[in-house]
């Protein structure tokens, strides 16, 4: 069991750069660590405040019906529903990308440790969302009921296990996704196809649950039905956390660690099968010399970085999942109204942001598709082609851009026109619906890149590293919700000004901040760039 | 074609890894840079190649220093790290062209470059396939095809002859010579004295980041071998 710790406690160490954290004696290092500390810190308590909103808002309904135990039944299942989707596609990742692979399996530990202490690296990144959404919802649980202690000894013991069976189910689901493509010869594009699918399979599987919900304080009893039918594991958490039933306490924990312990000792007996499969590239060795094509080194660039975007499955799904979205939206709008949408994924002011909002919530889905901010990272130990190359270091940084752009227009373009004939907007509205998201989609991809180089991670041994857990990644994903937020608040306040008004100020105005960036990236980029 | 003027580097913390470095390699010169482990051998050739920012000193090659134009110098260098950690998501070919792309090397120089130097090292068969499925020898062979198709001025290797088979080194070692005798420079560290000794022209031998000495093999070595010396040298 030790070994389990011992190898999760080094992958961890790699994350959000923890390590350097720890060991740096570089003070310019550890007050940019300090100051992303302090991000780290603002983002989670946001969330924390609109969790705590949300199940406080929630708790009024309920409390009114008398069913308060639907409060945690709800929110324990979006917590596991959170842990499943942040897992599946990342399962393989973790799993079976790490290129201390054969460092580690040759080390004198079982393989099913080995399986164990990835998964558990898995674990402490999904307890992380866990608390967030659970700490809150018990808090206001506790406040509304005033429960007895045995709520509190059940209720925090619970938490550690909530999204142990959640993660096993998207592991498996992942690890039969990478085996199925390590069978073909495209074996990412495959995975990626198919991860795509059971991504949407599950949202529109969740969509149609959701239709045949009323009005939330006519249905207690349904919804609590439907839950416990879909999760059943729901039920049992409530009887043991509500009724304080110690034989539901302790069948919850037994089940949650006797899967762990199943699961891992399973994959354990199949692991090196899978991990060969996915590794082992396709080689005929038969190539013959043909005609070669010369490009200039920007397109050369691009193309490079094209095909890293496209090699990675991960790097995929994680930076073009808004942009899906987007294009899924687009697409619904034009046979259901906004309205019926809105019900739908649980957005009930989905039709009122559209009306008045269209171009931000565009740009949203935009900003969400930022593939720059780990672009840098994910050069890793190949940087030094790059570094010694003789090319101006702004053509390297061009390049990524390009290539975010090139991942954000056409889905953007393509939503435009669907969006103006679903929402039949006006020539001013269709003008700002065209250029505000294609500000931010310049914005997001130029400012991702900054903070990467402000913020790289070039050490990393699984790629997973690189695209979800570096501090680049957060930075910028905390940035581009600020950037939105404020214009979204503005426009919201100023109700009376003219809205078209307030939406070309802010156009103004991020086309400006674009322009300090692009002009910081050609003027410093190359120097921070060659520090890395 | 490289003259390192008082080049020092000290890395966060302040150890300095190269205290005051003073070399000339000219060209033809095919000069082997020796020293233990943490010596500064890797850290002086990657502020050579340019990936390596540094403040003391100076770096200059063909006559421009690489502190003032990093991209004419890296136009005529190529680099050849220890590892060689190439684009494993790219095909050999692919690679190779990319590399053409970036030296801006014409389409009939790479393609006949391509073809020799994948012939000479017996790895045209495996071009198409990708990099992810080489081993480590054949990655080496492909860096170091990719740092000849440029036809550089200077060539710049940390330690060569790591994973090569013995006929590949061999070809190495030969293009190596070839290479010098057109006029262009070599620079290399490498912990193979025998290799140093047989190869090399010039060699410097450098300890705990300083140059202990320096100069033509036949003087630096005199009468002994170039292992008696190197290790009387670390020794004292």
């Amino acid at each position: 069991m030790i070994n389990i710790w011992r190898l999760t406690k080094i992958q961890l160490l790699s994350s959000f750069g923890l390590n350097k954290a720890l060991h740096t004696h570089d003070v310019k290092e550890r007050r940019r660590l300090l100051l992303l500390s302090i991000v780290i810190l603002i983002s989670v308590v946001m969330v924390g405040v609109v969790s705590f909103g949300y199940s406080f808002m929630m708790a009024l309904t309920f409390e009114q019906i008398g069913r308060m135990d639907l409060l945690l039944a709800i929110m324990m299942a979006v917590a596991s529903v959170i842990g499943f989707f942040t897992t599946i596609y990342k399962a393989s990742g973790v799993l079976f990308s790490f290129k201390d692979y054969d460092l580690v399996m040759s080390l004198p530990i079982k393989t099913s440790h080995v399986v164990a202490s990835r998964v558990l690296q898995l674990y402490v990144l999904n307890l992380f969302f866990t608390l967030m959404v659970m700490l809150p919802a018990g808090v206001v649980y506790a406040i509304k009921v005033n429960p007895g202690v045995f709520y509190y000894l059940m209720y925090l013991t619970t938490l550690l296990f909530i999204p142990l069976i959640p993660i096993i189910a998207a592991t498996i689901i992942g690890s039969l996704i990478s085996w199925i493509s390590s069978r073909f010869k495209g074996s990412q594009v495959i995975s990626l196809i198919l991860t795509f699918a059971v991504i949407l399979a599950v949202m529109f599987g969740s969509f149609r649950m959701n239709g045949s919900v009323q009005v939330l304080s006519d249905m207690g009893t349904q919804l609590a039905d439907m839950i416990f039918k879909l999760y059943p594991l729901t039920s049992i958490y409530v009887d043991a956390v509500c009724s304080y039933q110690m034989g539901s306490f302790l069948l919850f924990i037994v089940i949650s660690v006797l899967a762990f312990m199943l699961f891992t000792m399973v994959l354990g007996t199949r692991f090196k099968t899978i991990y060969t499969g996915i590794t082992t590239s396709h080689a005929n060795s038969k190539y013959q010399m043909k005609p070669l094509e010369a490009a200039s080194p920007f397109f050369a660039l691009y193309r490079k970085e094209l095909r890293r975007y496209i090699s990675s499955s991960l790097y995929v799904l994680n930076t073009s999942i808004g942009m899906i979205l987007l294009l899924a939206m687009s697409i619904s709008l034009l046979f259901i109204s906004s309205e019926k949408l809105g019900q739908l994924v649980e957005i009930p002011q989905l039709s009122t942001y559209l009306s008045k909002l269209a171009p931000l919530v565009v740009s949203m889905f935009v900003t969400l598709s930022c593939t720059t901010s780990s672009s840098i990272s994910l050069e890793g130990k190949n940087l030094w082609i790059l570094k010694s190359s003789p090319v101006p270091k702004q053509t390297i940084l061009l390049s990524k851009i390009a290539v975010n752009l090139t991942v954000t227009i056409p889905i953007l373009m393509v939503s435009y026109v669907l969006l103006m004939i679903s929402l039949r907007t006006g020539w001013i509205e269709s003008l700002l619906l065209l250029a505000i998201p294609m500000i931010y989609a310049c914005y997001s991809a130029m400012m991702g890149v900054l903070v990467n180089l402000k913020f790289p991670n070039l050490e990393w041994t699984s790629e997973v590293t690189a695209i979800k857990q570096s501090a680049s990644v957060i930075v910028a994903m905390l940035i581009g919700f600020i950037s939105l937020v404020i214009p979204f608040a503005f426009v919201l306040l100023l109700s009376h000004v003219n809205g078209n008004l307030i939406l070309l100020g802010i156009g103004l105005i991020m086309i400006a901040v674009c322009s300090v960036i692009f002009r910081y990236i050609r003027t410093k980029g190359e120097q921070l760039f060659q520090t890395l | 074609m490289l003259t390192i003027k008082h080049f020092s580097k000290c890395y966060k913390g302040g150890k300095k890894a190269v205290d005051d470095l003073n070399l000339v390699i000219e060209p033809g010169d095919i000069y082997g840079f020796i020293g233990h482990n943490g010596a500064g051998k890797t850290t002086t050739i990657r502020a050579v190649v340019g990936v390596l920012d540094f403040e003391e000193g100076d770096i200059e090659i063909d006559g421009i220093s690489i502190k003032r134009d990093p991209v004419a110098c890296k136009a005529i260098t190529a680099y050849i790290p220890d590892n060689p950690d190439l684009y494993e998501h790219l095909t050999g070919i692919q690679y190779l062209n990319f590399i053409g792309d970036l030296f801006s090397v014409s389409k009939a120089d790479r393609e006949s470059l391509i073809k020799k130097y994948g012939d000479d090292f017996q790895i045209t068969a495996n071009f198409g396939d990708l990099i992810s499925s080489y081993s480590h020898g054949m990655k080496q062979k492909l860096a170091i095809i990719s740092a000849l198709i440029h036809r550089p001025k200077l060539l710049v290797l940390d330690e060569p002859f790591v994973g090569l088979d013995p006929k590949a080194a061999h070809m190495l070692k030969t293009i190596m010579a070839d290479l010098c005798s057109n006029g262009s420079a070599i620079f290399f560290s490498t912990h193979v004295l025998d290799v140093a000794e047989k190869l090399c022209n010039k060699i410097a031998i450098i300890k705990a980041g300083k140059l202990i000495t320096h100069g033509k093999t036949e003087e630096v070595k005199g009468d002994n071998s170039l292992e008696d010396v190197f290790l009387e040298l670390i020794r004292s």
